[in-house]
């Protein structure tokens, strides 16, 4: 449902989507929050000086999606759970 | 008595002009400009550059209040080649409207650079009523429903997450989903897995998709990819969509799709969910973050059931 409805948002483009803000759910409490999210400078796709300029990374062996470790934990910003599939 | 070319050189003194590649650039960058289109609504059906307003020359007085009510409001104007737009927008000025541009030779040029060009055909008497609630909507509309005609989604996964935002978006009338899965559907995806029936049991997820979403709305061109998204056939199918919905169950696919749309620089509508947790995101290439900047690394295998 919210991803529906943020895409239909984004195809029209009105409102507030979700970006900079992660939505999470909580069925059994029935809560919702929000984290604001910010961009990591240091980010090795979308930061300063990127290091993943194409998708070699994903080639090979089963870490592929890994990166090497660029210094830092996770932000600040970021939620204190993890994704989870 | 003044002449036609007395009027133009008079509008082109206050009235600066932007070229199609210009324009183009300002579009891409997200800037709230309201464009529109001068012309007479048959040409406008017949091609038109998104995501113009048409309000015809003889109307403009009237309507322009309503598309831009704040005179410092950005708007750029158009017409076939130029000039019809041109005296269009000295009126604009006149009316104290501050940031008039007009498109330079008009919808003709931008064509002629090989810049896309939007279409609309009339919509039928089934349609009319189908999204006829969206109309009521001011933020949507008949201009809004047509634009999500026209929108071309890619839903990564046919599953708990997938299946939902299918079954919204094809009811909503997005033009164009692409529906991604390389698997089978099995009994135990019933509980969660909306898009699928008892009957389509053991079939691709693709095909039963599919014929639900077909059923659902004959609108929508349902494009079926029956295999698993990977590092080859990535980019050269996100190309082709407008906008990408993330609906997969694993950190490498995840990672995949995160980098492959910053690459291309496509909007990633980003979903996960366990047991009674969900999480949604929505990372714009260069707007906000991406799904590294808030987990720069996979969580080690085992440790997350997926």
């Amino acid at each position: 449902m919210v991803q529906a409805t943020e895409t239909v948002k984004l195809l029209l483009g009105i409102g507030e989507p979700l970006i900079g803000r992660l939505l999470t759910y909580d069925a059994l409490g029935m809560r919702f929050r929000e984290v604001k999210l910010r961009r990591d400078p240091k980010c090795p796709l979308c930061g300063e000086h990127p290091s993943i300029t194409d998708l070699s990374i994903h080639r090979g062996g089963a870490e592929a999606c890994a990166v090497s470790d660029n210094g830092h934990a996770a932000p600040a910003a970021a939620p204190a759970a993890t994704p989870r599939g | 008595m003044k002449t036609l070319k007395e009027m133009l050189a008079e509008a082109r003194q206050v009235v600066p002009e932007q070229g199609p590649a210009e324009l183009k650039k300002r579009i891409d960058a997200g800037e709230p400009l309201v464009l529109i289109d001068v012309r007479d609504p048959d040409e406008y059906r017949d091609g038109f550059i998104e995501p113009a307003t048409n309000i015809s020359r003889g109307f403009l007085e009237f309507r322009i209040g309503a598309a831009a009510a704040d005179p410092t409001t950005p708007i750029v104007l158009y017409c076939q080649s130029g000039l019809r737009s041109m005296l269009a927008s000295k009126v604009l000025k006149d009316l104290g409207y501050q940031n008039v541009t007009n498109l330079q030779g008009g919808f003709q040029k931008w064509a002629q650079s090989g810049l896309p060009v939007a279409k609309d055909r009339p919509m039928n008497a089934e349609q009319i009523q189908r999204y006829s609630r969206h109309f009521l909507l001011p933020q949507v509309g008949e201009k809004g429903q047509r634009k999500l005609l026209r929108s071309k989604v890619l839903l990564i996964g046919a599953g708990g997450l997938g299946s939902p935002t299918a079954v919204y978006l094809a009811a909503a009338g997005v033009g164009t989903i692409g529906l991604m899965d390389g698997d089978v559907v099995d009994v135990s995806n019933l509980q969660r897995q909306i898009l699928h029936t008892t009957a389509s049991v053991g079939r691709p997820k693709v095909d039963s998709g599919t014929e639900t979403i077909r059923a659902l709305n004959p609108d929508v061109n349902v494009i079926p990819l029956p295999m698993r998204i990977d590092v080859d056939n990535v980019m050269d199918i996100i190309k082709d969509y407008d906008l990408v919905v993330d609906g997969s169950d694993n950190f490498d696919t995840r990672y995949l799709v995160n980098d492959a749309c910053y690459l291309a620089g496509k909007t990633n509508v980003h979903g996960s969910i366990f047991q009674f947790e969900g999480m949604a995101t929505v990372l714009a290439p260069n707007q906000g973050p991406c799904y590294r900047c808030l987990y720069p690394t996979p969580p080690p295998p085992g440790l997350v059931p997926s």
